[in-house]
Order: structure tokens, then sequence, then C-alpha cells
């Protein structure tokens, strides 16, 4: 009291001023606090196991594309009727789900602005499944193309939802609620409901809408079905160059998923890559595709990016699973050593080859040009940008090729439908002339065809699920061309019983 | 006494940190925006890298902050003239470059990108539509269209989305920017360099006119870019966008035997030449007189010295050792003589005049003046009205297509024809040569799409003139083209 009653007015003023200011200040780094612990945090889930980081790990994608966890576990459920063939779920599109886990292969999840959010990594694209008969159960193949997974489906379905009236705060909430209930869980926390009530849908519509706007050039595009994606035209986009403006020559590009097993290999002997083997370097390839998850240089995970390449690096093609006849494989190893090791390398493992991994010029080789016309000179000089000003990353390595590259073959019996554009759908087919080859059949249906090998091709549908036509027409479908890869050289001229024998042997690789 | 003495050392303490902090201050200042870096060393490993990617010191006042220049295409699409970002203005980019050859990287405090010769001066061609091109420096840039680039930057500048929050997401998007250099961007950069292009608005006004022709891929319109540039000169009504010149092989430009530089003369020796194309690349009077010097000096021994690259296709040699008889005699008297490289009357020559109304004598008396006042000594432009075009040296004139000052005439076979028969509509900036006309492919679905139109029918554009060698035999002009293609 008496040391109050000393004090003057202004000391007062500032005593209670300052009394104050600290109070409110602690109450406020408290705040701070608490939100930066609940909004902060930047963390991927991680997995012990190199296979299971290839098909669950992330490389940073969510960063610009993630959509918080359970609005894509709300999506398909609420958008039932949007999702293409039996409707069941992601599976709808293509996607794969092993025993046991809520997302699907090619699918990471990561700690981010104080949600759960998911988004695609390497395997979405590059994991497929092998049912040995109708009845048996899928086997996944990790580094295999995506057989089953519709790109352009997936897509389609995301953007469908954007426009729907029912991509609301409160429609996506409550089915949230529904399925959480489901699974015996509480409401959605108070804090994640208020952020995705006021903020998060509201952004996540907006953002679906204008990629839906910016890739409407691919709506021109003859449809992909599964297994198959336009690599160059959408990086065409992410440039801004005007699709409208574009020449009617370069604006179709879709192929085939590859294989991503054996890349060391493919590196030491300085192989081209992609399919007109536009950069030799393994890494910058790698990277470049990363950027297909929806990585960007600031964002993409490096550390995470590296362990992926280093596994595909050593990682082998998985061996045939079903009986091969040793006799007739044998029979088969001298044509193929007559007729292709030249271009695809000595066997499945040895990949050394006078011109293997050497581009062949395209009036040779003679297969669909569309996929190399999508890939231009503007491109390949517009790519030297990405990644500048992160040093040594920046991309220097991309050029334009007129022709398509001599790809090994190993692990060639997970590789159907074959050629670039996935336009013949088993070996057998391939050893005959383009007039003899199947002018349609049915794509992402995974059972296995051990006669002619490559994935069965007549089936249209199984149990509500409808398979893909592939029409090899080019006029009425330009790009899916199955002409070329023809021709004495080719092994076209074989007789039938060489074919067989040298299919047999392929089944080795 | 206690008390004051605390009051100084309270002050001095102050002052103490006051000069501190400023230091600090002026230390970070200089570090982020003055602190010159020199330019990697694979730029400067061998002459012709040094040609393409050096910098000649326009950093300083006429750079754009990298990060800018990169989103600029991304952001603004529309405002080129197609698909393909800076590619689609025709710059000459090689496989593997950050940037197009003749754009400089050069850190003033930040990264920075300008512009050297070989923006102008770097050549292209392909020998056939399935193959990668082929880049000669020091060769015309013929694909580059330059008034669409000048256009472009500022059509920008003018945009409300070259704004600080617009462009700072966009550079989001590609790099992260460290914390101050963000601020930088957002508070200084992107202000400044806005303020800058726009007011580059001014100078361009000709640029803009809607009443000029443009100039199309490989043209610019030299002179006036030296009078309104150098000079701020008001704009008058003149046009004259010429063909990018070759600058190899400069040592045949003897001044002591009488001989002048320019399409038209205007200029006394390689050396000035050198100077003033360097003085408006840089769009100021050069920070370090010295250091401008010593890169022009080099340059003027580089250009000296490069020679014309050799014709890429065979040659039939009896065929073209007919066609030195032709030359000889039709031929040799203006372009072999002593009369080559000096000027003949437009009277004489018969060729587009607009060109000569776009300089004068009083122009070339005050931008002498000019560069003398920024202590720059140079033999300089020539003090006399412009009143023809030089008679050109022949060297290297398959790359140098399309024909006359103009660039008007597509192929050397159609410069044999008399005007009548000269293409009245042709297509420029297409990089395919072609080896049977001499010259490159001009027509089709492939010129159409990637060249600019030529119409011979607009302003300055005239293809009349230099009716030599129109009436020889047919078989002499076949002779006569196969020898040219060994020049």
């Amino acid at each position: 009291m008496e040391n109050n009653n000393s004090m003057s007015a202004s000391q007062r003023f500032f005593y209670r001023f300052g009394l104050s200011a600290t109070i409110i200040l602690a109450v406020a780094s408290i705040v701070v606090l608490v939100l930066v612990g609940r909004f902060g945090a930047d963390r991927p889930v991680e997995y012990r196991d190199d296979l299971d980081h290839f098909k669950y790990g992330s490389l940073g994608s969510e960063h610009e594309f993630g959509i918080p966890y359970w609005i894509w576990r709300a999506l398909p459920e609420l958008f039932r009727d949007k999702l293409p063939g039996d409707k069941s779920g992601w599976q709808s599109v293509g996607f794969v789900f092993e025993k046991g886990k809520q997302l699907p292969v090619g699918m990471s999840q990561r700690r981010y602005l104080g949600f759960d959010v998911v988004w695609l990594n390497c395997a979405f694209c590059h994991a497929g499944t092998v049912r040995e008969t109708p009845q048996s159960e899928p086997k996944v193949y990790a580094a295999m193309p995506a057989n089953t997974f519709d790109f352009r489906g997936f897509m389609r379905f995301l953007f469908a939802t954007g426009e729907d009236r029912r991509f609301t705060p409160q429609d996506i909430l409550r089915q949230i609620d529904i399925i959480r209930k489901r699974e015996g869980l509480g409401k959605t926390p108070l804090i994640d409901r208020l952020v995705l009530r006021f903020y998060g849908i509201y952004y996540m519509r907006e953002r679906l809408l204008t990629l839906r706007d910016r890739l409407e050039f691919i709506k021109q595009q003859p449809e992909w079905g599964p297994g198959r994606v336009d690599t160059f035209n959408p990086l065409k986009v992410y440039f801004s160059f005007p699709p409208e403006q574009l020449s009617p020559q370069e604006i179709i590009g879709t192929t085939d998923f590859p294989s991503i097993w054996n890349q060391g290999q493919r590196e030491s002997l300085k192989m081209n890559l992609h399919w007109d083997g536009n950069n030799v370097s393994l890494e910058e390839r790698n990277r470049s595709a990363a950027m297909g998850t929806g990585i960007t240089p600031p964002t993409g995970d490096r550390r995470s990016l590296q362990r992926v390449a280093d596994w595909l690096r050593k990682l082998d093609a998985p061996p045939y699973p079903f009986k091969i006849d040793k006799n007739l494989a044998g029979q088969g190893a001298p044509i193929y050593k007559n007729y292709c090791a030249g271009c695809h390398g000595a066997d499945g493992k040895d990949f050394r080859g006078e011109l293997a991994g050497k581009v062949v010029p395209i009036s040779e080789i003679a297969t669909d040009t569309r996929r190399l016309d999508s890939y231009t000179y503007d491109v390949a000089v517009n790519q030297n940008l990405i990644f500048a000003g992160y040093g040594a990353e920046r991309f220097s390595h991309f050029r334009k090729t007129f022709g398509y590259a001599n790809s090994p073959l190993d692990g060639l019996w997970l590789r159907s439908p074959y050629l670039h554009n996935g336009s013949v759908p088993t070996l057998r087919d391939l050893l005959e002339p383009s007039d003899k080859r199947p002018k349609t059949f049915y794509r992402g249906y995974d059972v296995y065809d051990q006669k002619r090998v490559g994935f069965v091709a007549d089936v249209a549908a199984e149990q509500g699920k409808k398979y893909f036509l592939y029409d090899t027409d080019e006029i009425k479908q330009p790009g899916n061309s199955n002409k070329g890869h023809e021709g004495k050289g080719y092994g076209t001229e074989l007789t039938p019983a060489e074919k067989d024998a040298l299919v047999e042997y392929l089944k080795t690789f | 006494m206690a008390d004051a003495g605390k009051k100084m050392s309270v002050w001095k303490i102050c002052l103490a940190l006051l000069i501190l902090f400023g230091a600090v201050g002026a230390a970070i200042g200089w570090y982020k925006f003055f602190r010159e870096e020199a330019q990697p060393d694979w730029v400067t490993a061998t002459a012709e890298m040094r040609f393409k990617y050096g910098s000649i010191g326009a950093e300083n006042d006429a750079g754009i902050p990298y990060w800018i220049f990169f989103v600029l295409p991304r952001m603004f699409p529309e405002k080129l003239p197609g698909p393909g970002g800076y590619a689609s203005l025709g710059v000459a980019w090689e496989q593997g470059q950050e940037l197009p050859i003749g754009f400089t990287k050069k850190v003033i405090g930040f990264p920075r990108v300008a512009n050297n010769c070989a923006s102008c001066h770097t050549a292209s061609y392909r020998k056939s539509p399935n193959e990668n091109p082929v880049f000669v420096a020091t060769g015309p840039n013929h694909t580059l269209d330059l008034q669409a680039f000048f256009r472009f930057v500022v059509d920008c500048a003018k945009d409300p989305r070259f704004n600080a929050d617009e462009i700072m997401r966009e550079i989001a998007l590609v790099y992260e920017l460290p914390f101050l250099d963000r601020l930088i961007y957002r508070y200084l950069l992107i202000p400044i360099t806005k303020k800058r292009l726009m007011e580059r608005e001014a100078q361009f006004k000709w640029v803009y006119h809607k009443d000029f022709p443009l100039w199309g891929r490989g043209r610019d319109d030299a002179m006036n870019l030296t009078k309104y540039f150098l000079l701020n000169a008001p704009m008058d009504n003149s046009i004259g966008p010429t063909d990018m010149p070759s600058v190899w092989n400069l040592k045949k430009y003897q001044p002591e035997k009488g001989m002048l530089m320019n399409l038209a003369g205007d200029s006394h020796d390689a050396r000035s030449v050198i100077i003033d194309s360097a003085l408006g690349l840089l769009s100021a009077e050069p920070k370090d007189r010295a250091e401008f010097l010593t890169q022009v000096d080099w340059l003027v021994k580089y250009l000296s010295e490069v020679p014309a690259p050799k014709y890429p296709f065979p040659i039939d040699q009896e065929l073209a050792a007919a066609g030195k008889t032709v030359f000889d005699h039709n031929c040799a008297s203006c372009h072999r003589s002593d009369r080559t490289g000096t000027r003949v009357p437009v009277e004489e020559v018969g060729t587009d005049k607009e060109r000569l109304a776009t300089w004068s004598k009083q122009a070339a008396i005050d931008s002498n003046k000019m560069v003398k006042s920024f202590g720059i000594e140079r033999k300089g432009l020539v003090e006399i009205e412009p009143s023809g075009y030089i008679a050109a040296f022949l060297d290297g004139i398959w790359l140098r297509a399309p024909y006359l000052h103009n660039g008007s005439v597509p192929t050397l076979r159609d410069m044999l024809k008399p005007v009548a028969e000269r293409p009245k509509i042709f297509y420029r900036g297409y990089d395919v040569y072609d080896p049977g006309d001499v010259g490159f492919v001009t027509q089709g679905a492939d010129a159409q799409r990637v060249g600019t139109k030529f119409d011979v029918s607009e302003r300055a554009s005239g293809n009349h003139g230099h009716e030599y060698g129109t009436n020889l035999p047919a078989k002499d002009k076949d002779a006569l083209i196969e020898y040219l293609k060994t020049m």
C-alpha cells in the first residue's frame, strides 16, 4: 500500500499497462504456440519397408494437391452416381486396394496445415495387378504399368464432384460423419470442422474447377482408357502454352504407363529414357515424372524421392509365375538372338545390345507418330527452366528426338498391351503383321492369357465392371494405330511355330 | 555529475547502436542490390560461349529480375505470338541451356536477365523438319520477333495482374525465395520493374503505332531504335525495318578504303557500330566506362576473326566453277570490287527507300555528341544525309536469307527473278532450309504456322530494285546460285 501510494499517477498507469500487456502477450503466445502445434506440422506417414514406401510413401505431392483424408473417403460415397462402372468406390476408376488398407496403392498421407492430407506417388501409375483366373485373388506387382488405373476417369470423377451442387461444406461434412460413425469414430473435431466449413471445402472446389479448366484440352483427345496417359501435353499446360494455339499434330500423346524396375542398368548404359528417348538422365527423368504426381520444385521431398530412385535402380522384374515350357523356350532363344537382341538387349537381365536404348527413326519403326509429335522442341527448351534456382537440379538433358527408343524387355510379360501406345494386346499378336493384329480389344482386365502372353483382351465386362474397348482405327481414334514394328526384321514373317517358341522364351525375361 | 555521466553514456550507446545498425543495413543493402558476381566459368570457357551468353553490362539498367523474367510467359501467355513461352518469340534457344542465346544472367545484388549482341545475331537452320536446329553464332537471327518481345514485356507491365501478390504466387510455384528476398521482390523489385517497364512505353511509342506495319520475324527498325532510345527524339512518320545482319568476319570492312558499315553506310567502322549497338542494349550510359570499352574491344576482335559458316549441303563443284564466270561478269563489279562496302545511290540500285528516311545527318551529329558526352571516343556515325545502300559483301550469303536490306526476297533464286515474278506474300521465320532455291522454306503449312506473314505491299517492305542478272539464261542462274553457295 505504502509503495502504491508513493507512486505517481503516471507510474501507476505504466504499472497497470505493463501488467495487462504482459498478460495479453502471454495469452497470445500460448494461442500462437497452440496454433503452430495444431497447424504447423509437415510430417509424412513413413514406412520402414522400401516396398511399402514405394506404394504408400510421400513424395511431397500433398503440399500442392493434397486433399483431406476424410474428404477423400467421403467423395465416392457422396457422389456415387458420378463414378463409372460398378460404382463400388475408388476401385471403379481402377485404384488398387490391398487388404486392410484405406488408401489405395499409389496414395500417400501427410500431416500438413493441420490435416491428414492424401495425394499421389509413383505407384499410382506404376503398380498393377494380375489374376491367374477370374476366381483368383489379384496379386499386386509394384513398378509394373498400372494396367487397371484409368487416370482420365479419375480426373473426370474429381471434376464432376467439383461441379456438383452437393459439393458443399454441409453435404461433405455430413457424409464424413456418416463414415466416421460407421467406423466407430466420433464426430469431426470442432476445429477441423470450422476450417473445412468456412474455408477448406470452398478452396478445394475452386482448385478442382481451375484444374478442370486448365486440362480442358484433353477433351479433344480420344479416350485414354486404363493404363494410359498423355505425358507431355499436360506439361504444356503447366508452361501456360495456350492449347488452342498448338499445332493439331501435337495435341495427342497418349501412351502406356511403362514398367520402372531395373533402372540402374538403364542408367549405367546411358539409355534413352521415355518412349521417344528424350532424356538420358535417370535422375532428371525421375523428378520429371514425380512432377506428374503433383510435386513442385519447392515442395518435392528430395529424400523420399531419392529412396524410391535407389530402390528402383536395383529392383528386379518379377519372374513369370506360370508354367514355362523349357524346351520350347530353348528353341525361342536363338530366334530372339537373331531378331531382337540387337535392339532389345542380350536377354531379360543383360540389356547390352548394339542399338539397345537408342532411338530408331520413326520412318524405320513406323509405329504411331502422335506421341513423338506431341513432344516438341519448344517443350524441350522450356523444360530447361524446371528446377531453376536449385543448382544442379535444373533440367538440362531433355532433347527433342525423331523416333522411338529401343527398350530392354525385362518383365515383358507384365507390360501388356504392347507398343508405346498399348495398341497390341499380346506378344503373340505383336508378332503378326499389323493387318492381322486385333482391330479392337478390351483393356483394363487383369486376368492373364498364358497362351498369347498378355492380359486377356476379349472380355467386355465381369460382375458389373465394364472394360475399355480399344479401337486401333487411327481415323476414328488418332494416336491408337497398331501399325509398325513389323516386317521381316521384326519377326512378323516367322512361322507360327517359331513365333510360339519366341513368345515362350520371352516369358523368361 | 554522476547523472550527467550516465546520460552521456546512454547517448553514446545509442549512437554506437545507431551506427552499428546503419552499417549492417548498408552492408545488407550493398549485398542485396549492388554486389556483382562474376558469371560462372562455363560462360567464358570459349569465345563462342562468351559471345552467346556473356554479359556486356546490360543487367545494370536494362536487366529484369530473374524470377520476374521467369514467370512472365506463364502469367501472360496471351501476350506472346503463340504457344512456347519465350520460344514463341523465335529466340535461339539451345537444348539444355537455361536461357536462350543472347540472354545473359548475372547477379548484381540479385540475379538479373538482360541481353547481349547474340540475341539478334545468332542464326538457326534445320536441314530437314526431322532434325533439331543448328545455331550459328554471329549469323542473322531470322526467326526472332524482336518487336513482339519489346511489346511483350511492356504489355505485361501494363497488365493489372502484374502485381506483387500474383507474381509472388507464381514464383512460389517454381522456387522458394528466402524470406528477405521475398520482401525485396514484393516491396521493391516488382513495383520498380513495373514502373521501369512502363516508362519504356513512351520510348516504344512507334513500336505500337497502329498505322505502321509490324516488323515480323528477323527484322528490326535499327536507326529508329537509336533515334528514339539514344536521342529521345520526337516520333516522326518514318519506318525502316531491316534484316538483322550477320556480324561475322568484320575484318572485311576496311574503313581506310572508304568502306562504311550498316545497311545504308551510316557508320564509319566496326568499333563504332558495336559501341552504338551495345549502348542500345544497355539503354543507359555505361556504369563503368573502362569495363564497357574492354568488352567492346573483345567483341571487335572476336567478330573480326569469326569466319562465315560453310554451306551445309553438298555443292556441285563443276557447276559452281561455271557459276564463278557468271559472277565475275554480272556481280563482281559491286560485290567483289573496290565498290564493295561503299554506298550505291538508291536511284541506281532501285530498292525500297523508306529505310533511308529513318536517319539523317542531324541525327548522326546528335548521336555522336551524345556518345562523346559519355566520355567514349569513336569514329562514330557518318554525318551526311543517307542516300543509298551499301554494296554488300556476300560471305555466308546462304545463311543471310531473306535478301535485300529489308528482307523482302525469300531466296537467291527469287533474287534473280524480275520484280514482277518475286513472291508477293511469304512467311518469314521458319528455319527449315531450302537448298534448291537457297534460302529458307517460306511457303506451306509449317512456314505459315511458325512464321510471320511478309507482304511486299506494306510500307518499307517493297521488293523492287536490284534487278541484276534477272535476264540470265536459266543454266547461268543455276550455276551462279551454285557458286554463291561456296561464299
